[in-house]
């Protein structure tokens, strides 16, 4: 692997960079004063971020600064406008944005600063999910710190610009991860994902025009704005640009949080930076970008993570979430897992993706407990399709089909073995507390 | 308007209007669970599922419910892939369902049994057992629970929030442990709780006076008006095997009353289904009424307004425009006066439909040039009568029983009415068909026509008051000449 | 305002710290989320009907509106727990790790089932769904805080110093 620059974990890795002042030190709130005192104009700021080819890293991976042109003009529409910042990082294998959240809050704000700049928004919600209680305390101390100093609130840095960041806490529904999801919990109702159209630029949070950014997502603007777009450009591949966080969970020797240029094959990831697979075992299956992404092999392991090679190998970079899983891992009882986190997420109002979770949960159930029956493997194929593209208000249905559909795909022998001999054939058993969680 | 293609034929569509309100209206059935025209579309049932085509792109399959008509648009519901994605979404939807539509209230008029049907999907590909749930939750003294066969399609809740504007209800949890609840179990209240039973799209709410009581298919159903209140709200008129009023139900208007009714209205076939009619005609000989044929009752009637200038005539609120009409004919030829008896306003009126004023077809009446006036009066009036001729539905009881009981027998009373008058000033009394036997037309307080039907028949001998009334008319015909 | 003057179950001092937090939002009810978490760290751990009821005073909702909410978020409590409540997660990265045995001695320490509440009322031990602490699985949330990079023995060590 060659050596690269760093630049989104180095303030993280700063003992107390969560304070104010050691964030200052360290360069922070750099960006936003130059965007405030240079002069830029939001268009130039949305035009800088489109030419940096940076990339939304909630998931979906759509372009930041196409999305920010979204938003309506403002002199066609004087409406009130938000940015809302999606931190209810739940994605299962995913544990970045609180690297960043509880080691660099103010790299947070900052980020949230100039995006809600470049959309002229006059209010960021940022909603932390509610187990997060050190991220959301530290960023609860950051604003308060960065108002007194002028960063938040009326004529930042003595400008024009005006900006109130506040905090919101989930409470623990997964489907809050969802954009639209997020803005009706932030308007204190149940999560319920909304149909789109209407998208978010056009009505979102109170009907005003609204953006949703990833927190890894703004936390590159300073970056940006401060380096210059080319300069982002310049690092990655042709369509996935700059470094990004990525989690590597599961069976390896160092499992963490590390900062990578796009273009990193998931080979130089597992051994270089997590010690390779543990036990000295090998690589049987594994996720790349969280649970909701199509499962690969040990075969797959050379592919270079970005957008276009993950989605060549017909899975996705999602949350650039790896979850490595060895060679004594039971596909029957990974999809059971899988399967019952999205029975016990699904919001419950589509047909399909309520029905079709449960359904998945109690068949994968059933197999891994040595229950399965011979139509199992044809049924949870047509479930799937049923469940999925798009076929419900929102993804959450398709994320559950997604990894189904891989594992029929890659392990379909493996399945039907474990329902013919009633066991996994490798003898692992089945988790014994397999149950939705009540609450 | 726009113009948009279904299924091959160009038709206007308001994009205002959900697309599934376009198909509708120009007669393509399109299935739904959560869509109804009166409440905000949520478009989480997924059924409602058609192709779309917009310019050069390929079909999408949206719901519905929640695209917006748009010039140009080809719409296709029954194309192979609407039809398979619906497919799909049904079986979902039948995934935890009951399936135990023999003993269901709602078989027959269920939109989930209905649609199965069309869709010829016989088989289950389930092996998993169905959710386990309280099948007999009540809900207050209207509304029964089955949460077995709740589909959650929300329609319910919205009722509450959007209509009555006071959230009763709300889906409680999430995901597959979705259940629909009121606050702690406790019951539903206010005068609207019978109308989710309607909105139910399966047999999850039923109502607790319908509930086992007929079949759907043997009900003969007949579009008429409520009579509970001004409103006037449209309704159907359900009758099992042409004896009793099962049901009423509100028929969509938007001119009266949406799609909604109150409960007082919809569980007002007590008078409708009452015993104790009055039948045939009764004359007091002596002291005792005696069973006499019609005939009879009505020479009587006629013998006393010839023989007496200066009657008076007592009309009931519930009396049609037809039948007030020819009262005042009645009172015309006999130079009797002519009132109406209006009681004071109740205490049911509400922001909603409830007036609260008791007089069904005040505006039919008074646009007649018939006065309304208070029972006290009118008992007054009556009292100090020599001739009083009482007329129509629930007169005696609006009067006031014990007030007409207590008549002078210096008053000489004659009454059309459906169940027998206690009065010492009782001459005869001729038995009439009531609200849901005979045919006619209210005025609404908003001056909106509605129609009464004949969706039952009448007792043996017992005839409408019109029917009399033109009888009577034949019966005297030299008391005009005499006028004359 | 319309708020009753009298709130049975919510004492002042959050109902103050309410009062501020509403006009983080344009609009009212916004702050409910944020409002059920503070009821239930401050009363006892969970809410209660007669809370759900208060809270509707002061949203000015329908106490249902209230239920609707609070049970769509598996993180509010509407039945009472243990003092002390651990979170286990068992989701992908944790199951791969060894979360079965974090569960399982879990419940043996504390002697509460699973989903449930010890017998003395000082535990309740639950499964949880991803809690984004993948890269130091297994772990759980102990009152709040995370316990990551479990072992058995870190288990039995970290729930029996817990008085």
């Amino acid at each position: 692997m060659k050596p690269y620059e760093t630049y989104l974990l180095d303030r993280a890795n700063v003992a107390g960079a969560h304070q104010l002042a050691t964030f200052q030190k360290l360069g922070g709130y750099k960006g936003l004063e130059q965007v405030l005192k240079s002069g830029m104009t939001p268009a130039q700021v949305v035009d800088e971020m489109k030419k940096s080819g940076l990339r939304g890293r909630g998931g979906a991976g759509f372009s930041t600064g196409m999305k920010w042109s979204f938003m309506p003009d403002i002199t066609k529409d004087p409406r009130v406008r938000y940015l809302a910042i999606n931190a209810d990082e739940s994605e299962p294998g995913t544990c970045k944005d609180r690297v960043l959240m509880e080691k660099d809050p103010h790299g947070v704000i900052e980020g949230s600063l100039i995006a809600a700049f470049a959309i002229r928004a006059s209010a960021v919600y940022i909603y932390v999910r509610g187990e997060y209680r050190l991220s959301h305390d530290r960023l609860l101390a950051a604003v308060k710190e960065a108002r007194a100093a002028k960063f938040v609130g009326k004529n930042i840095l003595d400008s024009d610009f005006s900006c109130e960041v506040f905090l919101h806490k989930g409470a623990g529904a997964y489907i809050c991860g969802e954009e639209t999801g997020l803005m009706e919990s932030l308007e204190g109702k149940r999560g319920h994902p909304r149909q789109k159209p209407p998208f978010p630029a056009q009505s979102g949070l109170w009907n005003s025009p609204t953006t949703v950014n990833n927190v890894e997502t703004v936390f590159n603007a300073p970056f940006i704005v401060q380096r210059g777009a080319a300069w982002h450009a310049g690092i990655g591949t042709q369509n996935s640009k700059g470094n990004f966080l990525c989690g590597i969970s599961g069976h390896v020797n160092r499992p963490g949080v590390y900062e990578l240029p796009f273009g990193t094959t998931a080979r130089e990831i597992l051994d270089e930076k997590a010690g390779g697979m543990w036990k000295g075992r090998q690589l049987k299956a594994w996720f790349p970008g969280g649970s909701s992404c199509a499962l690969l092999t040990g075969a797959d392991v050379d592919v270079v993570l970005d957008h276009d090679s993950l989605r060549a190998r017909g899975s996705s970079l999602g949350t650039a979430a790896m979850v490595m899983m060895d060679d004594q891992t039971s596909i029957a009882r990974v999809m059971e897992v899988i399967a019952r986190f999205y029975e016990h997420e699904s919001c419950g109002q589509c047909s399909q993706c309520r029905e079709g979770t449960q359904w998945l949960s109690q068949i994968f159930r059933r197999i891994a407990h040595g229950k399965g029956q011979d139509d199992d493997v044809a049924t949870i194929e047509a479930l799937a399709k049923g469940m999925a593209p798009g076929k419900t208000i929102c993804a959450l249905s398709d994320a559950a089909a997604i990894p189904t559909l891989s594992a029929i795909k890659l392990f379909k022998e493996e399945l039907i073995e474990c329902i013919r001999q009633k066991r996994d054939p490798l003898g692992i058993p089945a988790p014994k507390y397999a149950s939705v969680g009540a609450h | 308007m726009v113009k948009i293609t279904v299924n091959g034929r160009v038709v206007d569509a308001d994009p205002t209007k959900p697309l599934i309100r376009a198909c509708h209206d120009n007669d393509v059935d399109v299935p739904m669970y959560c869509y109804h025209p009166g409440l905000t579309p949520v478009g989480s049932c997924r059924i409602c599922q058609v192709e779309v085509r917009q310019g050069d792109a390929p079909g999408r399959v949206m719901v519905a419910c929640r695209t917006a008509p748009v010039e140009g648009m080809i719409v296709d519901t029954e194309s192979p892939k609407a039809h398979s994605t619906r497919r799909e979404c049904l079986e979902f939807l039948l995934k935890n369902h009951p399936l135990d539509c023999p003993i269901c209230d709602k078989a027959g008029e269920c939109d989930l049994q209905d649609y199965t049907y069309d869709e010829g999907q016989a088989a289950g590909r389930s092996n998993e057992p169905r959710r386990p749930m309280e099948k007999r939750k009540s809900l207050g003294e209207v509304i029964v629970l089955d949460e077995e066969r709740c589909i959650l399609c929300s329609r319910c809740v919205r009722f509450f929030e959007e209509v009555p504007k006071k959230a009763q209800l709300t889906v409680s949890d999430l995901g597959s442990r979705s259940i629909i609840s009121t606050f702690l179990d406790r019951p539903l209240s206010g005068n609207y709780q019978g109308n989710i039973a309607d909105l139910c799209p399966v047999g999850a709410l039923t109502l607790k006076k319908f509930r086992f009581r007929a079949r759907v298919w043997n009900l003969v159903k007949m579009a008429s008006t409520c009579v509970e209140c001004s409103r006037g709200c449209s309704i159907q008129v359900e009758v099992l095997r042409g004896s009793d009023v099962k049901r009423f139900r509100p028929r969509a208007n938007e001119k009266v009353n949406g799609y909604w009714m109150c409960d007082v209205g919809r569980f007002a076939f007590g008078h409708a289904n009452a015993e104790g009619r009055l039948e045939g005609a009764r004359v007091i000989e002596g002291i005792a009424p005696v069973q006499t044929p019609i005939e009879t009752g009505l020479c009587a009637v006629r013998d006393a307004l010839m023989a007496t200038k200066g009657g008076l005539i007592v009309v009931s609120p519930f009396c049609t425009v037809e039948e007030g009409a020819a009262l005042q004919d009645l009172a015309r030829r006999h130079q009797a006066e002519i009132a109406f008896v209006s009681p004071a306003p109740n205490a049911l009126k509400d922001d909603l439909l409830h007036t609260g004023d008791p007089c069904p077809n005040r505006r039919g009446l008074t646009d007649l040039g018939i006065v309304g006036e208070s029972p006290d009066a009118l008992v007054k009036r009556i009292s100090a009568a020599k001739l009083v001729v009482v007329a129509g539905e629930r007169v005696v009881e609006l009067l006031g029983a014990d007030a007409v009981k207590n008549l002078p027998s210096t008053v000489a009373l004659y009454a059309f009415e459906c169940h027998p008058v206690q009065s010492g000033a009782l001459r005869a009394e001729i038995g009439i068909a009531n609200h849901v036997e005979r045919m006619g037309t209210i005025v609404n307080v908003d001056g909106v026509r509605g129609p009464l039907a004949a969706a039952k028949p009448a007792p043996r001998s017992v005839r409408a008051l019109t029917r009399h009334l033109e009888d009577l008319a034949r019966l005297s015909p030299r008391r005009e000449a005499a006028a004359r | 305002m319309a708020v009753p003057n009298k709130l049975m179950a919510l004492p002042k001092k959050l109902t103050d710290e309410f009062d501020e937090l509403v006009k983080n939002y344009p609009e009212r009810r916004a702050a409910l989320i944020v409002a059920l978490h503070r009821c239930q760290e401050e009363l006892g751990g969970w809410i209660s009907p007669e809370v759900m009821e208060d809270l509707g005073a002061y949203f000015e909702l329908e106490p249902v509106e209230v239920f609707g909410v609070a049970s769509f978020y598996p993180m509010f409590n509407l039945r009472p727990v243990g003092k002390h409540v651990v979170s286990v997660c068992h989701n992908i990265s944790c199951d791969l790790r060894g979360a079965q045995d974090v569960i399982a001695k879990a419940c043996e320490v504390t002697g509460a089932p699973l989903g449930g509440t010890s017998k003395d009322g000082k535990w309740t031990v639950r499964h949880v769904e991803c809690q984004g602490a993948c890269a130091n699985a297994p772990m759980f949330d102990l009152d709040g805080v995370y316990h990551e990079d479990l072992t058995v023995e870190k288990v039995a060590q970290i729930l029996g110093g817990v008085r």
